[in-house]
């Protein structure tokens, strides 16, 4: 019996071995389709809050994973649904196998309910005349659509899609005062986006500009001509965050009332044409 | 299948890394006399993270180079592996749970195992694997479908595989064993599911269950009162334990108990969860225990792992252990009694004025969950999580991550909760991540909590930290960095950005008279040395 048990032991070996380098997990290949109802929606809740919330957060607004409000909107809801059916390698998203497709669609028709600030609200002016007050503003030169433009500021050419008509109004009035955050994972998440920083160096010159990315050693800003600054932390004598100032101006006082509603209407009206 | 087997086999048995050494539990003991090898999960039994090797100093550290780096073929998960280095052998885990052993001067893998993983429930955890256990001639590891497997340290062959507990249930381990003389201890993760938490001893040799010691009561047995006439449930030991082999004490802390955030069915203090237990390896009891959070309903589980030391207080030798909760407080007891001795907050909190002259928490009114979201700090992952913290004896500092984090949180509409599964509307958290938040690598006087110094990092992390008799702490940021800091002074040397958030404990180690560092960015595992 000595002799014949390490023999077994090592015919298990081999067997784990092998079978453990063919396991896969099988993906069913059916779209899941988001699904909108009253219902499906409250279901999706429901899985939502006790599958997903957790890393998630209950707001979808992010936790230990990334912020999932807009996830179909960018992702679109078939490849939303079979990162949750089939998890992303490498990362702590697991396949969620218990979600059958149906209720996948249910999860992604809650989580097209969350975050939007796009709202009921219609954009009263014109699209056309908005877009030659974009064209004659200067937004250009920060801002690029459908290819053309700027780099300095955000790229514009699916805002519509995410962005509501009293988001963009507010952001033309008062730029910096309600900035995105970041959807990132874990604690990458939730950071302001473009947030004005201004940076002193030890020899006393001042560099403005929105931060591009930043550790706990270096940041990266960008100035208001689109050019990247790289800084060591240990290296300047400040690096000052300023949450509400933006390099943006604020249009107040530059656009007429009926300027500003056809910008709006032309900047509501961009969801992704290429 | 089999040639390449046969092949490794004939390559390890061809190498001088074959003449593998068994560790003996003597030598595992003593572990702090060969600096070079890294015998235990936390570096040593008293779960310290402090190496004797002095190669790399606060003069020479600037000058670190990448000496190798391996990438697992499908990682699947967050890799947050502690390995375990033997004469130039390194013993690292890939998630979910495979073992692979690397030849620690070059990276070149010599074997590697993976369980056959079916339908594996995981609830409220991530599919990983923190480390192994060495002992004798074997590698232990526990699997995520709740097993303890004993492999062939030359070749990974299983020598025994046991069933630690149904992974249906919603058991599952991602924790490092603890081999002591002749015993393995492992825990289990699963509050979430509403398991019954235990702590189980198996046979070192065989794989035998030698005694299981359960952290909650059943109905009616001692510490049931303190239920309100709920089922207990809860009270996981997911995490690292320490050793005394001279008090023949293990420590191990437990998690929350179940429900998680909505407490209303559990009225008291819910023992034994959010407490550290010392437990006699030998008999199978309990000694002691202290309870940090009672009747938790954030979250905060008392899983970290604990450390020991010895030092003086008002002129007498104290055996001691600190503790750095995820509730925010640090706690130094009598490891010996389990008497509380000092403790403090070392991150922000607001839920406890402060510790009573026994370490009981002084709560505050309104600091739980409520139906809109209760803004408490620290967050639902805490001021820190499963990560270790490191304690030289040299400086006496305690070097701690410490995440700066709070949340809203929000009470769940259901006290109701099934086993095996997640409860549903079971309640969360809103965090105030991103630039509400950050992380700071703190030195706290092992002693007292009181912080020495700080170094502060763009976001809270999850790295643990290591303490050298070089002087240096290394530790890595969320972000990527890792890092170098004095460790008298906290002052930064060197910092290198791996490209992807560091999720391990860094280790260190020699081979043929070199210091190495280890560590993991993204799912890529990363040595350095100097050139």
């Amino acid at each position: 019996m000595k002799a014949i048990r390490p023999l077994c032991v090592a015919a298990l070996a081999f067997f784990v071995v092998a079978s453990a380098a063919k396991a896969q997990i099988p993906r069913d290949p059916t779209p899941v389709v988001a699904k909108t109802s009253p219902e499906d929606v409250a279901n999706g809740k429901k899985l939502y809050e006790a599958t997903c919330s957790k890393c998630h957060g209950l707001d979808g607004g992010g936790s230990d994973g990334p912020s999932l409000q807009g996830a179909p909107e960018r992702l679109g809801d078939a490849e939303v649904g079979a990162i949750i059916r089939g998890g992303i390698p490498g990362t702590g998203m697991t396949a969620f196998g218990s979600l059958n497709v149906e209720e996948t669609g249910q999860v992604v028709g809650y989580l097209r309910t969350l975050g939007h600030t796009a709202d009921a609200e219609i954009a009263k002016g014109d699209i056309g005349k908005g877009k030659s007050v974009y064209g004659t503003s200067g937004c250009t030169g920060c801002h690029i659509i459908s290819g053309e433009g700027g780099g300095a500021g955000p790229e514009l050419t699916r805002v519509g899609a995410m962005r509501g008509p009293s988001y963009l109004r507010a952001a033309l009035l008062t730029p910096g005062a309600n900035l995105p955050q970041e959807a990132g994972a874990m604690e990458r998440g939730r950071f302001t986006q473009f947030l004005f920083v201004r940076v002193v160096t030890k020899d006393g010159h001042t560099v403005d500009g929105t931060r591009v990315s930043e550790d706990s050693f270096t940041i990266v800003i960008k100035d208001a001509a689109g050019r990247f600054h790289t800084f060591k932390k240990l290296e300047v004598q400040k690096v000052e965050k300023i949450p509400g100032k933006s390099v943006m101006p604020s249009f107040k006082d530059t656009l007429s009332a009926s300027q500003l509603d056809d910008l709006v209407a032309y900047l509501a009206s961009l969801k992704g044409a290429q | 299948m089999r040639a390449i087997k046969y092949a490794l086999i004939l390559f390890a048995l061809a190498s001088p890394l074959a003449a593998q050494t068994p560790v003996p539990y003597s030598q595992v003991v003593k572990s702090d006399s060969e600096p070079a090898n890294w015998l235990t999960y936390g570096g040593n039994y008293y779960g310290q993270r402090f190496s004797g090797l002095k190669q790399l100093t606060p003069q020479n550290v600037a000058g670190l180079k990448m000496a190798w780096a391996y990438q697992p073929n499908r990682p699947a998960g967050n890799v947050e592996t502690s390995p375990i280095v033997v004469d130039g052998i390194m013993y690292v885990t890939e998630p979910p749970s495979t073992v692979t052993a690397l030849d620690a001067h070059t990276g070149n893998k010599l074997w590697t195992w993976s369980p056959i993983l079916k339908n594996v429930v995981a609830i409220g955890l991530f599919q990983t694997n923190r480390g192994v256990a060495v002992l004798d001639h074997r590698v232990y590891i526990a699997t995520i479908d709740a097993h303890l497997v004993a492999l062939d340290a030359t070749t990974g062959a299983v020598i025994w595989n046991t069933v630690v507990a149904d992974n249906k249930m919603g058991y599952a381990i991602t924790g490092p064993p603890l081999a002591i003389d002749g015993k393995v201890l492992i825990g289990t993760g699963g509050s979430e599911a509403a398991v019954r938490g235990f702590l189980d001893c198996y046979d070192a040799m065989t794989g035998k269950r030698l005694w299981r010691i359960w952290t909650v009561p059943l109905q009616g047995e001692p510490g049931s009162e303190t239920w309100g006439g709920s089922v207990p449930a809860g009270g996981t030991t997911w995490n690292a334990g320490a050793y005394d082999p001279k008090l023949n004490l293990v420590y191990w802390g437990t998690g929350n108990p179940a429900p998680d955030w909505n407490g209303d069915a559990r009225p008291g203090d819910n023992l034994y969860t959010c407490a550290l237990l010392a437990i006699d390896p030998d008999a199978g009891k309990m000694k002691w225990y202290f309870q940090f959070s009672p009747h938790e309903t954030h979250d905060w589980d008392a899983s970290e792992p604990p450390i020991l030391f010895d030092d003086t207080i008002k002129g007498k030798p104290r055996k001691l252990l600190g503790f750095a909760n995820r509730n925010a407080f640090y706690y130094v007891l009598d490891r010996e009694t389990g008497d509380f001795v000092a403790g403090m907050p070392y991150a922000k909190q607001t839920w406890a004025k402060g510790l009573d002259a026994t370490g009981h928490p002084i709560v505050l009114p309104n600091s739980g969950p409520s139906p809109e979201g209760n803004l408490v700090f620290p967050s639902i992952t805490g001021a820190i999580n499963w990560t270790s913290n490191s304690y030289s004896p040299l400086t006496k500092l305690f070097y701690v991550d410490a995440r700066e984090m709070g949340s809203y949180f929000v009470k769940g509409t259901s006290t109701k909760w099934e086993m095996g599964k997640f409860p549903m509307g079971a309640g969360g958290e809103r965090a105030l991540s991103g630039d509400d938040a950050y992380g700071a690598i703190r030195a706290l006087d092992g002693t007292t909590g009181k912080m020495k110094w700080e170094f502060r990092l763009h976001a809270p992390s999850w790295v643990g930290t290591l303490a050298t008799a070089g002087g240096l702490v290394f530790s890595g940021s969320d972000e990527g960095n890792f890092f170098a800091l004095d460790a008298v002074t906290g002052k930064p040397l060197w910092d290198m950005n791996l490209g992807a958030s560091i999720r391990s404990n860094p280790v260190t180690y020699a081979v043929d008279g070199k210091q190495y560092v280890f560590v993991t960015a993204g799912t890529t595992y990363f040595v350095f040395g100097l050139p």
